[in-house]
Parts: C-alpha cells; sequence; structure tokens
C-alpha cells in the first residue's frame, strides 16, 4: 500500500527514507498542516474521520494514477485521523523521480485528488467553542489544466478556467418570487433541523439544495437499520454512526456551499433558547413529545420561527408556530405534554416511510415560504393530513382561548421552561460513589434489599429506604443534598422528582443507576 | 337524540378500528360524546390530552351537540 490513515503522528523522515532510489534525482515533499483560523474563525483544533475501508483503497490507487500518469520512481501518501492541534501534520505526500519536475507534478496530483476524492471529513473545533464540519470537496486541481499529462510546453490549445464548485439554482430562482434576491435571502439565512430523523432527512436535503447558508443539525442518535425504511439520507454502511454527523456529510456532498453545525446531544432545556437565538428559522423534526414541546418554549423565548410536525402510522400534523405575540404555540392546542406511553411511537406504533417523507418535505416547504417571504395564508392552524384517505383538514387556531387564558405564551413558556431546567439538575453524573461523596452528597440507595445484596456499594455510607418508601420516610432525609441511587436511575430519578415536588430542594439522581458506575469503572 | 359524523385521527383511529363513524347519541356536549365513545372504544387517553374540533373549527368541550355536527378529536402525536 502507498497509501495509509494513521492515527498517530507521522515519522515524515522514514517515509522520505523510503523513497530513495539509485535512479531519482530529485524528490518532493508536500505536508499538509494544521492552521488556526479558517473563513475569519479561530481554529484550535480538529478531527478528521475517514470511512477507513474505502479511503486506503482510493488512496492507493490515486498514488498509482501519479506514478503511472508522470512517470515518477515511486511515491507515498499517509493522511492523519482523529484528533490534531494546530501545527499538526494532517497529511503528507512524498515522490521520488529522475527529474524534478514531475515529481513536483506528481505530487501536486496526489494531494489534489485526496482531498477531492477520498471519503475523509474535518471537523474544525473553534476556540468558542462550538465545532463545524467542513466540506474539502469543492477543490482546484492543477492536472485538469493542464493541455497534457507529461511533458505539454510546446501545447498552447484553449485554456480552461480554474472552476470550483459554482452551485445552480437556477431552476428556483427564475420563480419571479424568488429572484436574485431571493436567492441571497437563502444564502444569508442560518436554519436549524432538530432530528435528522424520518422527518428531517427531506427537509435537510431540500434546504440544502435549495442554498441555505447555514444548517444547524441536532440529533443524539446513532444511526440503526430499522431506520433505513423511511431516513433517506444514510446507507447501510452508515449503522452505527451519530446521524447529525453522517447528515452533514450528506450535506457536504450535496451542496459543498452550505456551512452545516451539528450537536450530537439531544435538545435539552439548558441549551435550547440560547441555540434557538443563533437561528433564523427552526425546524422541530424529532419524534420525542419531550423535545417537541421544549421547542415551541424555546421557540416562544428567543422569538424564533418555528415548523413543527409529527406523524402517526399513516397520518400527520403540521403546526407554524411564528413566535409573534399574540400567535398559537404549541401549548395554546395542548398546553401539557402527555405522557410517553399515551402518545404512541414510530417503534411502538410503526409508521410506512413515505408519511414522515411528506411531512418533511412540507416542513422544508414551510421553511422557504418564510424566508422567501412567499405568499401564505396569514390564520395559524394545525393542519392534518391521512395519507390513507388521502384527506388534508386545516383547522383555525383562536390564539385568545389557548395560553392567553393562562397569561399569554411567554408566560407559559417561561414557567415550562424554568420547571424543566430544574427537572434537569435533578439528574447527576459520576464517575464513581466516593466523589460524589467527597461532593457532599449523603447517599441514599432507593433499590430493594435483594438488589443491593447482589450488588452493594462498594462499602460507602449510604441509607437504606426502598423507592416505595422514601415519600413516607421523608423524614430521615435530612436537610443536606441527598443523592438517590438504584439500578438504571429510573426509580431514584422519580423518587427524586417527588422529593422536589415536596419543598426538598436539594434532592439528587445517580444518572444512569448503578449501571453506569459499571459501564464508566 | 341527536346525530352526528364522527372522525378520528392517529390513536383514537386506532382504538376505534375506524376512521370515521355516524353514531346516534343521547349526550348533549361533546364532553358527553366523548366519555360515552370512551367507554365504547377503550380509548386510552383523557379529554385534557385532546383538541376537538367540531365542523371544522376547534370548539370547548362544554359545546352543545346539534344534529349533522362533524366532530373531529385530535390528541398529539410525537412520531418523526
Amino acid at each position: 500500500m502507498r497509501f495509509r490513515l494513521s492515527t498517530e503522528a507521522v515519522d515524515t523522515a522514514s517515509l522520505r527514507d523510503g523513497l530513495k532510489h539509485p535512479g531519482s534525482g530529485g524528490f518532493c515533499a508536500f505536508e499538509g498542516w494544521v492552521r488556526d483560523s479558517n473563513e475569519g474563525r479561530d481554529v484550535d483544533g480538529l478531527e478528521y474521520e475517514a470511512y477507513a475501508e474505502l479511503a486506503e483503497t482510493e488512496g492507493d490507487r490515486i498514488v498509482g494514477e501519479a506514478i503511472e500518469r508522470y512517470g515518477v520512481t515511486d511515491a507515498l501518501c499517509v493522511h492523519r485521523i482523529g484528533d490534531l492541534g494546530v501545527g499538526d501534520l494532517a497529511v503528507w505526500v512524498g515522490v521520488s523521480a529522475a527529474h524534478r519536475d514531475e515529481a513536483f507534478r506528481a505530487c501536486r496530483y496526489i494531494i489534489d485528488e485526496i482531498k477531492h476524492r477520498l471519503p475523509i471529513w474535518k471537523k474544525e473545533h473553534y476556540l468558542t467553542g462550538d465545532t463545524q464540519w467542513v466540506a474539502c470537496t469543492h477543490v482546484y486541481r492543477a492536472h485538469e489544466h493542464e493541455h497534457d499529462a507529461g511533458h505539454a510546453h510546446h501545447h498552447h490549445g484553449e485554456r480552461h478556467a480554474a472552476r470550483p464548485f459554482a452551485p445552480d439554482y437556477s431552476r428556483q430562482q427564475v420563480l419571479r418570487e424568488v429572484g436574485e434576491a431571493g436567492q441571497a435571502k437563502l444564502s444569508a439565512s442560518r436554519v436549524l433541523v432538530i432530528g435528522a430523523g424520518g422527518l428531517g432527512c427531506p427537509a435537510i436535503s431540500y434546504l440544502a439544495g435549495a442554498g441555505i447558508g447555514t444548517l444547524g443539525i441536532v440529533d443524539g442518535d446513532r444511526l440503526e437499520a430499522s431506520n433505513l425504511h423511511r431516513q433517506t439520507l444514510y446507507g447501510a454502511r452508515d449503522i452505527g454512526e451519530f446521524k447529525a454527523v453522517l447528515a452533514a456529510r450528506r450535506v457536504a456532498e450535496l451542496n459543498p456551499t452550505v456551512s452545516v453545525q451539528t450537536w450530537t446531544e439531544p435538545l435539552h432545556a439548558g441549551n435550547a433558547v440560547e441555540l434557538f437565538r443563533q437561528f433564523d428559522l427552526v425546524l422541530e423534526c424529532t419524534d420525542d413529545m419531550r423535545s417537541r414541546y421544549l421547542s415551541s418554549d424555546a421557540a416562544v423565548l428567543s422569538g424564533t420561527p418555528l415548523i413543527l410536525a409529527s406523524v402517526y402510522q399513516y397520518e400527520g400534523q403540521l403546526q407554524v408556530v411564528t413566535a409573534r405575540p399574540g400567535e398559537p404555540c404549541l401549548r395554546c392546542l395542548w398546553p401539557h405534554e402527555p405522557a410517553p406511553e399515551a402518545v404512541g411511537s414510530c417503534v411502538l406504533s410503526g409508521v410506512l416511510g413515505p408519511v414522515p417523507g411528506v411531512f418533511g418535505t412540507m416542513q422544508a416547504m414551510e421553511a422557504l415560504k418564510l424566508l422567501l417571504d412567499l405568499p401564505r395564508p396569514r390564520e395559524p392552524v394545525l393542519l392534518l393530513f391521512n395519507l390513507l384517505d388521502v384527506t388534508l383538514t386545516r383547522l383555525p387556531i383562536d390564539a385568545a382561548s389557548g395560553c392567553a387564558v393562562h397569561g399569554g405564551c411567554v408566560a407559559v413558556a417561561s414557567s415550562s421552561m424554568a420547571h424543566a431546567l430544574d427537572e434537569r439538575e435533578i439528574d447527576l453524573v459520576f464517575d464513581n460513589l466516593e466523589q460524589a461523596v467527597l461532593a457532599g452528597y449523603r447517599l441514599v440507595d432507593v433499590r430493594e434489599s435483594e438488589e443491593i445484596a447482589h450488588e452493594p456499594l462498594d462499602g460507602l455510607p449510604s441509607l437504606h429506604i426502598p423507592s416505595s418508601q422514601v415519600m413516607a420516610r421523608v423524614g430521615e432525609l435530612g436537610d443536606g443534598p441527598i443523592l438517590l441511587v438504584c439500578a438504571s436511575g429510573r426509580r431514584s430519578g422519580h423518587a427524586a422528582r417527588l422529593l422536589r415536588a415536596s419543598g426538598l430542594r436539594q434532592a439528587y439522581s445517580l444518572e444512569g443507576g448503578v449501571l453506569s458506575l459499571r459501564v464508566a469503572g | 337524540m341527536t346525530v352526528v359524523n364522527l372522525q378520528y385521527y392517529a390513536q383514537l383511529r386506532e382504538q376505534a378500528g375506524a376512521s370515521s363513524e355516524q353514531v346516534r347519541t343521547a349526550a348533549t356536549s361533546l364532553q358527553e360524546l366523548y366519555e360515552e365513545l370512551r367507554a365504547r372504544h377503550g380509548f386510552s387517553l383523557g379529554p385534557d390530552t385532546l383538541k376537538v374540533a367540531v365542523n371544522a373549527q376547534f370548539s370547548a368541550w362544554d359545546r352543545p351537540l346539534r344534529d349533522g355536527d362533524t366532530i373531529v378529536f385530535i390528541p398529539p402525536v410525537a412520531g418523526g
């Protein structure tokens, strides 16, 4: 193999020595380094990820092509993957040849083709703390502009201009309502898509194709085989990877001019409002009721328009929350988040692939209508669309009978968000329980006696109160911070919430329970 | 007795086993009607988790029934 991927720093001296041949009169190397800025942003490191099998086969092919094409003696290339800091060597290319000209040109060919063809993705880490996947596909390739490989010095035919990828939006720009001005609006816009699943896939595709300037993608899940019937951005070989990362790569392939920012954890009360403020528009595409309510609250509190859609088997719902004063939100329809078991899910209830496909596409359409300020009915509605009967029902929403009755959307959203934040801080993560004890928490083991006998808490001092008795024995818990512990974190979480509701402000629960300690340890 | 047309969505459609039906009912309000249907079809959702619309307009639960009303019960759904 003349090409390899390396997770460790590259020993360039030994690579160079490997290219020494008696017949070589010249050696040329190229080193790509991590620099401290890109497009005006301060970078403090980056991460390369590769589809290794394909990258190595294709990389080897590229080096072979260069040797053949330019008649050089030998060539090698190594590309780093993993985490790199500023100044680190990211890629090394070396070529030895009888004469310098071929060596230079083969070296250039290899680096250009590597950047153009290899399935390697670069994620930049900025000093501001956020990250972004950067498309590396639109590169200028010098050899495409050579007149003929080898010796072209005497040929002066027509020259091609250098052509990096230039998107062509003519098919949408020809629409009178879009035009150049509309296209400029899209290029300047920032859209956040929460959930890169059945709804998110078509939404992301259409938004990327339309030339949205920046797409944010939030999804904490990894791809599973059961997703593929409806999640059209992905393929069989992607299983096990983060959907947000996969979707970002797909966008880079589809339209390299779109900037993509990814978050590989679900939306939570701690970041929702701040995240919404960074975008012009948000699409809620998750299959999670909690996320939908959180998004509605964050939209209202940040003043960011939100397009909600969700599906059930053969039908779905669509609602545009404009987040303007006096216009309805999700809570205006259904004030409280229903219990998870009452709602159903794609897992339990089933769903036919095209159903979220239709609704995600409708979300993209609504997004473009809002961004381009296209004509649309101004009356707020809940749209119900049954794809079996093919019946579309538009129900006008009367904002006056919604949150307005309870002080308005903003007041309702603030108190819901405060409650969600409070609930969020109940679940604490510890690598081991000694840390918790050192941090001043009193341990309360809420498991049953048999469970404790089977897996005791490593001799640490703890109070034992089974979860069902916690409320009756609240007097034994004291006033200090307590950490409730069970097997998975579910019983302790529930008990801690009950204790909080009864006024015990310092009740916490070990997230993931004893099981998480075993995994971490 | 009042004759009304019902449409069901999502879980309600699944539990009723039909997306629509016509019923003759002695119920006088939407609330009473829903409780009657809930008993008949075994709906798992309580009225507090639903929206109800009559003749393509959302409605309050205490609205009286009229012959020929088309009534839709709508739960929130979360699939994606």
